[in-house]
């Protein structure tokens, strides 16, 4: 441990305890020493204290020590006496203000970070005022009459020469009256030593009259106690001492120049000598015989065992003294003062040991006396002695405790006495690095003075952070409570430095609580100071406060919103947090080649886009190629990977903003930040580069929203509620060629501060980097355009489409297009990604009204567009080539509209065309329109064909049409069979299909119709049968009879691409039958949310397979009942049997009889002839209608379970025949049966093998089977006992 | 009677902070939370008191401020548990049995699979659990 | 409130999840999948640790966590204890489990290339295929190991060795 006189404590001891001389002078010595600026006694002070006067010092032991540090303490007589509080007070609150002031005012803007190097390094020295503060706290309790180190142990009394009748003014200048309280008091011995010294002011003549009277002063006072001082003795010019003595111990240092200025140096040196005499000479021999004597006084009344006893008993003899606070009180003369006085004097030459023995001595009797005053004032120097000793440290602190503790209970008595004691024992700790317990003690001594116990908080706190590990949470705890303190006594400068200290702690902690709090405080009181700026810097902190309850929110918002309106400008900031927004939602919309009809078609997928487009572009390599060189004459190369916009097209950001507070938040406009730069050379877009690197400049950001000739940004106002998130689009319009970059996104929150977000410095450099690589969507590009001439672009629309619709509403659409600009654009192509739903038409169809042009004219058989249905192949269409759009007047093509199946469709359609004028850089340009439909189910129709067994080559079709609608009501019209060579007719009038001639919701209906194969009958002779009846009718012709030609467009055309979607695309199959059903509504009254009801309905049905399993049909031909009489033979039963080869190949047919030995038994006479009459042989057929399948496998299977009750019959005639049938060709064979007795028989027991020899033509057949097997079918013949 | 209760990260983040008073001093309890983690971090970094109880997840009585004790428990994860009571007596046992239940209660917390390690706890059940175990303090029937 | 598994459904679950990250979730890249399994061990550790440490003082060393992780935390995950412990004083230490629970029923046949395909390549042996098998299923007990000790402040990384099987031994390296 270091020597204990160099710590600050040793410092401060010796500087303040030590003896004090009184000085008494007359006015007129004040006079002559005010000339230099000096009163006496200041002109002295500088005198006083003694770095090595090397005095030779013999206390009470008998070894001398020699003493070379000393210090005198003067004062003026009027001064000995108790500091009065009310001005003590005054100056402290003043000096804290000062320092508040001062300190403040060089406050650094930002705040300090602490960490525990810091800690130890500049936070050493606290700050500077504290102890100068300390010291006016512990001045206040000094001249107490309880202990004696502030008795004055002698007095200067200074006469000026040119005084009359100097010697009695040496008198009377030491008369009783006017000493102090303390000497008249009895507090101490009114006979002090006393030196009387003449003061000579050389300006008022020469010295002769000084010496007279010094000779008669030595006469009378004695020669030793007399001395004469002659000052100002340089007459002429004032002088200027370059190393001034006085400055340092002037107040202030304003004055501090003229000091002395009629000193010159052999007065100093005069001064010199006087005061170092005074002290060596006379103080401190003094001083030295006093202890001596006071010693052996007491050692001899108190030392020694009898003498213990006696002083023992005799103090409890007056043990019943008034109990006055302050115990008893006791003059010089009483053995206890005495002793007192010992050990001071003792504690002031440095005598330790002395001064610790008697201080213990007194401290018991003060003690047992209760006079705790004195006692708290012994303990208190025990511990100091101890202290300086440097023992025993737990001894030490035990004494500063003790006294601390007594001070404390003695009240108001004690106050100043208990501040200075802690401080002293403060001191003491800090010396020994207790800081924790040195903070402990500073919060025990700030008393319920509040601007007391703020400073004393915070030098706590400091103790906190200086002790090791430093407590930095504590440090920050003690500053708030300090802050608060010093608030309350408004010192709200140093509020404020305490809690910025306090956020240095909480920098970067999740404390989120007290983090807003501090925040919130000082900006609040940054703004009582006025300096709005800061307190707004400081509330924008806590902005974002999602943690806080709502009132506090509010309370938050409310008063930031105050703070920037007293500042009465708007407010820019750059990293606002409110509202937060979501980068990642940040979504960039332009239009380069690619153009939007609709917001929703710049939603779809860029993928399904090129897909569709992918064909109608010039092969994308060579598009690239050319309008990259196209470019790189136009633009350096590193623009041409940035996204290319054109003039007067706006580009539009999505931004989703997020309010994450409980409250509703008012933004108003909301733009974007952009930069235009006209010329687009390399240097130049380089320097944007980089200062968009630092671009968090607020200027730069005004500067570039504020500049908008270039360009024009759109402005939304809109309102967050609590927790609310929104997102809004953005647009900007470039109005001239150049560079376009987005910086960022400016908006005012509650119009009065604007908040900026930066897009680039939200994205991670090292994207940027990699960005360069692919070339779209890296962040730098992303919000880089490269503005173009303006070039033409369409606007198209599609009139009419219905956003809902039944199944299979048909439709006439027209496609509008606009070009507004004055180029003309040309070559349009347009390609469709639904061409089951949406097909082109003519544009004679314009004309034409709907559905009139549907129906068939009776002179236009065979219309154009049937002819060729390979243009309705999905490929691009192609407009016309004359066709060039410009101008007002609209360009118009029909389309067709067909909802094909019901569900959620989203309809595609791209359309390409090409700029008229070459020299721009994009050629051509695609406009891309989405269109969202709902189809609704409307009519589920099914059909079921089935084989006649009367005829070849007819067939039995079953339609079934159900309504799957909730209110629409249809009228089924027309049914179509398409292709030529289908004949269809009714069984049944349709009346009696439909007896209230519409179908109504829910309703199911099932209708059967022949269906005859012209080809057939007609296959010999090859001309085309007009005469063929293919459209049927279903309403009674009562109503108009107008039939809808379906062989006419669009309906071929929807035909053609539903049998496409059909994935069975064998066009030459003669055994498929296409159907066309045409259905109406009727003017339903109550009509359902669609706003217009379907007025023509298709439906179409495609590939329904007439063929049986293979190419081959059959037909057994015989009698069905006939008589013969048992009795004279068994029954011989010839058939017939026709086969038919429909397939295009030769077909080997090999037909099997079997005698089933079924048990007999006679079968029940047939059901219903229908159902007797028909049957399908056709196990599942590789069909698209689903129903018919279905159907045709449940009867099969019921057959084949029924096939074993037959009768025994025989097969007579060869048990295997083998046939060689022609393509399209027709055979018969005979058959032969024998039946024994009567009955009905099933003669269903036989098998056909049939084979096509694989040549003939191979192409198209290999989807069909080469070979197969079929049962016979039942046919039943009744033979009756004839009689 | 159990004024406010906390627990905070190995980083000496705040994970959950509950009061239990009505009056509104929360930023008071933040306070003296935040200042008890120096002392823990005194207990221990700081040998001086060795012995049985340095390894102890209980800390004992951190120390007493204005009219509160401040207790302390600090788990083998480095999570430090902090218990403030306006009782003036309060026994040990119950101490360390609050802090055993309360560990508990955080643990299965934790371990729910939706719980992001480091994050503040906003389970509701953690919630009720610990104010059932305040409530139930100081009860000699607890356990 | 103790809830208890049955073994063979944490062995089940195991293989499966490594079977799903390595075919299904991450098929061609098991160096994913392996940090994403060992991620999910991570977490598991994580907080297992802080269970099984409830009751007991805090440790003052590595050495303690480690040897908290052999007996304790061992015997609560596998009813048993890590049969031997080796460390050289510089951060390195080897748990050695002689019988390890999780890989007494992975019995390597051909039948074991299916559950990664990500490694058969057609030059591989089968034994490879085998133990690129095991390791798969390695990457979870490691991460468990790892995240209960990162849990307990010990920032380290975890490899496990199966030069001979059923031993298992896992050398856990700390962070210095």
């Amino acid at each position: 441990m270091m020597d204990p006189a160099t710590t600050p404590l040793g410092q401060m001891l010796l500087e303040e305890i030590t003896p004090v001389v009184m000085v008494l002078s007359t006015p007129s010595v004040e006079d002559s020493s005010l000339k230099n600026g000096l009163s006496f006694l200041h002109l002295l002070t500088p005198f006083c204290s003694f770095n090595n006067i090397d005095v030779p010092v013999r206390t009470a032991s008998d070894q001398p020590y020699r003493l070379h540090k000393f210090k005198l303490r003067l004062f003026y007589a009027s001064d000995v006496r108790r500091p009065d509080l009310k001005v003590a007070k005054e100056r402290l609150k003043q000096v804290i203000t000062e320092a508040g002031e001062k300190v403040f005012s060089e406050l650094a803007s930002d705040v300090p970070h602490i960490d525990h190097e810091h800690a130890s390094s500049e936070y050493r020295n606290t700050p500077s005022w504290f102890q100068f503060l300390n010291k006016e706290l512990v001045r206040v309790a000094s001249f107490s009459d309880h202990e004696a180190f502030d008795h004055p142990v002698a007095c200067i009394l200074a006469v000026s020469s040119n005084d009359e009748g100097p010697i009695n003014r040496f008198v009377d200048l030491y008369n009783s009256n006017k000493l102090p309280s303390l000497l008249n008091g009895g507090a101490m011995d009114p006979n002090i030593l006393k030196h009387y010294l003449l003061v000579h002011d050389n300006q008022d003549g020469p010295a002769e009259r000084a010496s007279k009277i010094f000779t008669e002063m030595r006469s009378t006072f004695g020669t030793s106690d007399c001395s004469l001082l002659c000052i100002n003795s340089s007459v002429d010019a004032p002088i200027k001492h370059q190393v001034n003595p006085w400055a340092s111990h002037m107040s202030d240092a304003s004055l501090s120049q003229g000091l002395g200025c009629f000193l010159n140096t052999d007065d100093i040196n005069e001064i010199k000598n006087l005061m170092q005499n005074l002290s060596s000479k006379y103080i401190i021999p003094n001083m030295e015989q006093k202890i001596r004597e006071l010693n052996q006084q007491v050692s001899a009344t108190r030392k020694g065992f009898r003498n213990q006893i006696k002083n023992l008993w005799w103090r409890k003899g007056k043990e019943d003294g008034a109990d006055s606070p302050n115990g008893p009180m006791y003059n010089y003369s009483s053995i206890e003062s005495q002793i007192r006085v010992l050990g001071d004097y003792a504690f002031m030459l440095r005598d330790y040991e002395l001064a610790l023995s008697n201080y213990r001595l007194i401290s018991t009797d003060y003690k047992i006396d209760k006079a705790w005053k004195r006692y708290a004032g012994v303990q208190e120097m025990m511990g100091l002695t101890y202290f300086m000793l440097d023992q025993s440290r737990k001894e030490a602190e035990y004494c500063m405790e003790n006294a601390f503790s007594t001070y404390v209970k003695l009240g108001s008595l004690g106050q100043q006495n208990a501040t200075r004691c802690g401080l002293w024992w403060i001191e003491m700790l800090k010396a020994r690095d207790q800081y924790k317990e040195a903070a402990t003690v500073y919060f025990r001594i700030c008393g319920e003075d509040i601007l007391h116990s703020a400073v004393m908080l915070e030098q706590a706190s400091y103790c906190y952070m200086l002790c090791k590990p430093s407590m930095l949470r504590k440090y920050g705890f003690h500053l708030v409570l300090s802050g608060e303190q010093y608030k309350k006594c408004n010192q709200i400068k140093h509020a404020i430095r305490t809690y910025r200290n306090a956020l240095s702690v909480l920098k970067g902690s999740t404390w989120s609580y007290i983090n807003d709090h501090v925040h919130f405080h000082i900006g609040q009181w940054y703004a009582s100071l006025g300096m709005y700026d800061v307190a707004v810097k400081h509330m924008m902190e806590i902005l974002a406060c999602s943690h806080q309850s709502k009132a506090t929110q509010e309370l938050f918002l409310s008063d930031f919103l105050q703070t920037v309106k007293k500042t009465g400008r708007t407010f820019e900031v750059t990293k606002l947090q409110l509202p937060v927004i979501n980068i990642s939602s940040i979504k960039v919309i332009f239009e380069d080649y690619r153009t939007f009809g609709s917001p929703s078609a710049a939603n779809i997928r860029e993928a399904l886009w090129n897909s569709l487009e992918e064909e109608m572009l010039p092969s994308f390599s060579t598009a690239k190629s050319n309008w990259l060189e196209l470019q790189s004459k136009l633009i350096p190369k590193k623009n041409s990977q940035s996204n290319v916009c054109i003039a007067g097209e706006a580009v539009k950001v999505n931004i989703e903003f997020k309010n994450p507070l409980q409250i509703p938040i008012p933004i108003s406009g909301v733009a974007l930040i952009c930069r235009h730069s006209g010329s687009t050379d390399e240097a130049r877009s380089d320097e944007n580069q980089s200062n968009m690197e630092k671009n968090n400049e607020i200027d730069h950001f005004r500067e570039m929203s504020s500049d908008n000739t270039s360009f024009s940004v759109s402005e939304v106002d809109f309102s967050l509620g609590g927790g609310e998130t929104t997102m809004v689009q953005l647009s900007v319009t470039p109005s001239v060629e150049g560079t376009l970059s987005i910086l960022g996104v400016r908006w005012k929150l509650s119009g009065t501060i604007i908040g900026f977000h930066n897009f680039e410095s939200s994205h991670p450099k090292k994207n940027i980097v990699k960005g360069r690589r692919k070339s779209n969507y890296s962040p730098n590009n992303m919000f880089k355009f490269m503005v173009i001439k303006s070039i033409p672009k369409l606007q198209g629309s599609v009139r009419h489409l219905p956003g809902k619709a039944y199944a299979g509403d048909l439709r006439q659409l027209v496609l509008e297009l606009r070009n507004p600009s004055d180029f003309p654009v040309k070559n349009l192509k347009m390609k469709i990604s639904h061409p089951r739903f949406l097909t082109i038409g003519n544009p004679e169809h314009i004309k034409s009204e709907f559905p009139a042009c549907l129906t068939k004219k009776i002179d236009s058989v065979n219309n154009d567009a049937q002819a060729n249905p390979g243009i309705m192949s999905d490929t691009v269409f192609m407009f016309p080539e004359d066709t060039s759009i410009q101008g007002e007047n609209p360009f118009l093509w029909p389309l067709w509209f067909r909802a094909a199946f019901p569900g959620d469709i989203s309809l595609c359609m791209s359309i390409y065309y090409e700029i008229g004028d070459i020299s721009s850089v994009i050629r051509y340009r695609t406009l891309r329109l989405h269109y969202n439909v709902q189809i609704l189910p409307s009519l589920d129709v099914s059909f079921q064909i089935s084989p006649s067994r009367m005829r070849m080559q007819e067939f039995l079709v079953r339609l079934d049409v159900v309504n799957k609608t909730s209110s629409e009501s249809f009228q089924v019209y027309q049914l179509s069979s398409v292709g030529k060579h289908w004949e269809i007719s009714l069984l049944q009038p349709p009346d009696t299909i439909f007896p209230l001639q519409s179908l109504m919701a829910g309703q199911a209906i099932s209708c059967f119709f022949t269906l005859k194969n012209s080809r057939l009958l007609t296959s010999e002779a090859n001309e085309p049968a007009m005469h063929v009846r293919s459209d049927l009718s279903l309403v009674p012709q009562s109503s108009d009879n107008l039939v809808f030609n379906i062989n006419n467009a669009p309906l071929i055309n929807f035909h053609h691409f539903e049998s496409i979607a059909k994935s069975y695309t064998d066009q030459g199959d003669l055994n498929t039958v296409d159907f066309v059903l045409i259905s109406r509504s009727l003017k339903s009254d109550n009509n359902s949310g669609l706003s217009d009801p379907p007025c023509v309905m298709s439906h179409h049905a495609c590939h329904l397979s007439t063929a049986s399993t293979g190419p081959i049909s059959w037909l057994v031909d015989g009698p069905r009942t006939l008589q013969h009489d048992f009795s004279a033979s068994f029954c011989e039963i010839n058939l017939k049997m026709h086969l038919y080869n429909s397939s295009h190949a030769t077909a080997i047919v090999r037909i099997d009889t079997l005698d089933s030995a079924g048990s007999g038994g006679v079968v029940q006479s047939p059901t219903s002839d229908i159902q007797a009459g028909w049957h399908d042989v056709t196990p599942t057929t590789p069909t698209s209608e689903p129903k018919v399948t279905s159907n045709a496998f449940e009867t099969q299977l019921k057959k084949a379970l029924s096939l074993d009750s037959v009768s025994p019959y025989i097969w007579s005639g060869s048990s295997s025949t083998n046939l060689h049938l022609e393509p399209m060709s027709s055979v018969e064979t005979p058959l032969q049966i024998c039946v024994f007795s009567p009955g009905t028989y099933d003669l269903s027991s036989y098998v056909l093998n049939w084979k096509l020899s694989s040549k003939g033509h191979g192409g198209g057949d290999e989807t069909k089977q080469q070979s197969g097997k079929c049962q016979g079918y039942k046919y039943y013949i009744t033979v009756l006992q004839s009689s | 009677m159990i004024v406010c209760v906390a627990v905070v990260g190995h980083q000496n983040n705040p994970l959950y902070i509950q009061s239990f008073t009505e009056a509104d001093d929360a930023l008071k309890l933040h306070h003296i939370v935040h200042c008890s983690l120096d002392v823990v971090d005194e207990r221990v970094n700081n040998p001086k008191k060795s012995g049985p109880l340095l390894n102890e997840t209980f800390l004992g009585l951190l120390y007493p401020i204005e009219n509160f004790k401040v207790y302390g428990y600090l788990t083998n994860t480095k999570v430090k548990f902090i218990l403030v009571t306006t009782d003036l007596d309060v026994k040990d046992a119950d101490v360390r049995n609050f802090f055993r239940r309360f560990h508990a209660a955080y643990v299965d917390a934790v371990s729910n699979p939706f719980h992001v390690p480091g994050k503040k706890i906003t389970s509701r059940t953690f919630a009720e659990r610990v104010s059932t175990i305040v409530k139930s303090f100081g009860l000699t029937s607890a356990v | 409130m103790v809830r208890e598994v049955a073994e063979s459904c944490v062995d089940s679950l195991l293989t499966e999840m490594v079977a799903s990250y390595c075919n299904r979730f991450y098929a061609n890249k098991p160096e994913l999948a392996a940090r994403r399994i060992e991620a999910i061990g991570y977490q598991v550790g994580h907080q297992l640790s802080e269970r099984y440490t409830m009751e007991r003082p805090r440790f003052s060393d590595h050495l303690e966590a480690i040897k908290f992780i052999c007996k304790d935390f061992w015997t609560e995950l596998f009813k048993k204890q890590i049969d031997n412990l080796k460390t050289n004083h510089r951060g390195t230490f080897v748990l050695q489990d002689n019988k390890f629970p999780w890989l007494e029923r992975i019995s390597i046949d051909p039948s074991t290339d299916k559950v990664n395909s990500a490694e058969d390549d057609s030059f591989t042996t089968a034994e490879n295929k085998a133990a690129s098998t095991i390791s798969m299923h390695l990457y979870y007990p490691c991460g468990i190991i790892r995240g209960a000790l990162s849990n307990l402040g010990i920032t380290c990384a975890v490899t496990a060795d199966i030069s001979n099987l059923p031993a298992c031994s896992f050398v856990v390296r700390v962070k210095a």
